[in-house]
């Protein structure tokens, strides 16, 4: 319970914080939100952690909040298999550039009720809204060959398949191990001026810089947004091993090496003897 | 439920979970130990690395395919290296034919680093991964189980003739003969060199320190006695799979230390085991059984190329 008490003297605060100040319909409205860890460490021991993600807003009956995780980009290989010669393989790839690794969306109702589509591609709703950009002419590792100029996702790359079955694949596998999600109704608001989440993290969390973006909804209209930065690092020894891996990969290679030699021989050792 | 009862419960359930850092993923410490355990006993056993199982096994369990096959690798080293401790001091090691399939094997697992950048990029390297399991796996199982439940036919049949040691064929006349005397040999070292080296790419390739071709390769290919044919391959096996974690460390960064470590923590125990086992069972049952459990393999990764996957469309994250 007392990692929960700055969270509830944070919630006391943006609460005296928002009665200090006329709760007039002032447009952008004032928006704050917080979370109950703003650093992750993973360590040996993580296997996945739940955030609370909380804030205040000036809100009146009807408004509407969406709140978005969305983790660092990365580059995302899809594949198309099809069956040749009665094996199942892999015919076409493309490859997504600047794809959210990670990308957690919450919301007090169906997006479909919030907003519009057209004004939610505007507020860079959904995981595909942003920046992301789909590149052809890449071979199947996902290298670029040849015509390696970034094209928006609007035609279909993939030749039997249509660009919303394409996307919805991308959604549908990214969904599937865990990295993207969409909570619809899962925003618990009180009195038009409380709001709070769980976020839950996933072990196979990609670690980097998170921002937590806040979207106030009237009537389809996105009145105000707050962003609040969050990171996920790994720490003790997962940090130790991983930069030992990638800063001596020599030494690491013959340090795992002579770790295999050493215990085989005890092992053996310590078997004759028994 | 008692307080004690649950908060064993809970240890067992919540904080056996150990964060892998290289894989990314965390995994139940029971599940890697038991893991390792389990195809330790095998490998003692049957005188194999075992990776032929648990690669595929790790890959189950949701360790990304490149870590899997680096860090089974470095866990091969381990067990093969306690496997062979076992069989030295029963002289069971011909070392000379060791170091010759050693040279083949280094030269070969080395060979991979090209072939695999080449398959990546058609995009075709788990398929070729997965191809190269079902036709060795097959091959090899299918030929040591006629065999090996021929040998035992014919044994209870009484007054059976032993045959001749081994069969002599055009591959006993190439050049550079040599004698191996703990064999029972005079044969072209070119023989062990080129077996050597193509095992040791599909070693690499496939993520096992390839003793399930190597010991039917040394017994039908070259001729050699079954009593010396599994220490002399676990000999060979250490310096294959010893360049592999090398290689993939250096150019990958796919070994995982802290899970190879918890595997062969298992695994060396198993071996053990297994190797005592091993005493109690004659080569062709021993032969036979290896067979039916790498057909297992072969059968379980071949339906799954077969069989409609779930979803046609997949994603791999680029780290």
């Amino acid at each position: 319970m007392t990692r929960l008490q700055p969270v509830i003297l944070g919630i006391w605060f943006a609460i005296i914080a928002l009665v200090a100040t006329t709760a007039a319909n002032a447009a952008p409205t004032r928006l704050v939100a917080d979370l109950s860890q703003s650093h992750v460490d993973i360590t040996s021991g993580y296997h996945g952690t739940e955030l609370l993600l909380f804030g205040a807003y000036e809100g009146i009956p009807g408004d509407e909040l969406v709140l978005i995780v969305e983790g660092p980009t990365n580059d995302i290989i899809q594949r198309r298999k099809e069956k040749r010669a009665g094996v199942w393989v892999n015919v076409e790839t493309l490859l997504w550039k600047q794809a959210p690794s990670f990308y957690h969306l919450f919301s007090t109702a169906e997006l479909s009720e919030i907003a519009d589509a057209q004004s939610r591609l505007k507020a860079d709703i959904g995981p595909l809204a942003g920046g992301l950009q789909l590149v052809t002419g890449v071979d199947g590792g996902g290298n670029v060959h040849g015509d390696s100029t970034p094209k928006a996702a609007v035609k279909p790359a993939m030749a039997k398949l249509g660009t919303a079955d394409q996307n919805a694949g991308l959604k549908r596998n990214m969904t599937s191990n865990g990295l993207w999600q969409t909570n619809p109704a899962s925003i618990i608001t009180q009195q038009d001026m409380l709001f709070r989440t769980m976020l839950t993290l996933p072990s196979n969390v990609p670690t980097g810089d998170y921002s937590v973006r806040i979207l106030h909804f009237r009537d389809g209209v996105a009145l105000s947004e707050r962003v609040t930065d969050m990171n996920i690092r790994k720490a003790g020894m997962s940090a130790l091993i991983y930069s030992f891996a990638h800063d001596y990969p020599v030494f690491y290679g013959l340090f795992a090496i002579a770790f295999a030699v050493a215990s085989g021989w005890l092992a053996a050792v310590a078997f004759r003897r028994g | 439920m008692t307080p004690c009862r649950f908060r064993a419960r809970y240890f067992w359930q919540v904080t056996m979970y150990i964060y892998l850092p290289i894989a990314e993923v965390s995994m139940h410490i029971g599940i890697i130990i038991g893991l390792g355990g389990g195809v330790g006993f095998l490998s003692g056993l049957f005188g194999v690395g075992g990776g032929f199982l648990m690669t595929p096994l790790l890959i189950f369990f949701g360790i990304p395919p490149a870590v899997a096959v680096s860090t089974e690798a470095n866990q091969i080293v381990a067990s093969s290296v306690s496997g062979v401790l076992a069989h030295m001091r029963r002289g069971n090691v011909d070392f000379k034919m060791g170091g010759i399939l050693m040279v083949g094997g280094v030269i070969g697992s080395s060979l991979r680093v090209a072939l695999f950048s080449f398959l990546q990029s058609i995009g075709q390297i788990d398929l070729v991964i997965q191809l190269s399991y079902v036709v060795f796996l097959g091959i090899i199982g299918s030929l040591m189980l006629t065999e090996s439940v021929r040998t035992i036919i014919r044994s209870r049949k009484p007054g059976a003739v032993r045959g001749k040691l081994h069969q002599h064929n055009w591959l006993h006349g190439l050049p550079l003969k040599m004698r191996f005397r703990r064999s029972k040999l005079y044969i072209s070292a070119i023989l062990p060199l080129l077996l050597g080296a193509f095992v040791g790419i599909l070693a690499a390739i496939m993520g096992v320190g390839g003793g399930f071709i190597m010991v039917p390769a040394m017994i039908y290919l070259l001729g050699m006695p079954t009593s010396v044919v599994v220490g002399t391959s676990l000999f060979q096996i250490i310096f294959v799979t010893a360049n592999v974690t090398l290689l993939q460390s250096i150019q990958t960064q796919t070994v995982d230390f802290l899970l190879a470590g918890l595997l062969l923590f298992g695994a060396v125990i198993g071996a053990q085991f297994g190797s005592r086992a091993g005493a109690l069972l004659r080569g062709e049952q021993l032969r036979g059984l290896l067979a039916l459990m790498v057909l297992a393999v072969c059968i379980k990764i071949g339906y799954d190329l077969v069989v409609r996957p779930e979803d046609l469309l997949s994603v791999e994250l680029l780290r």
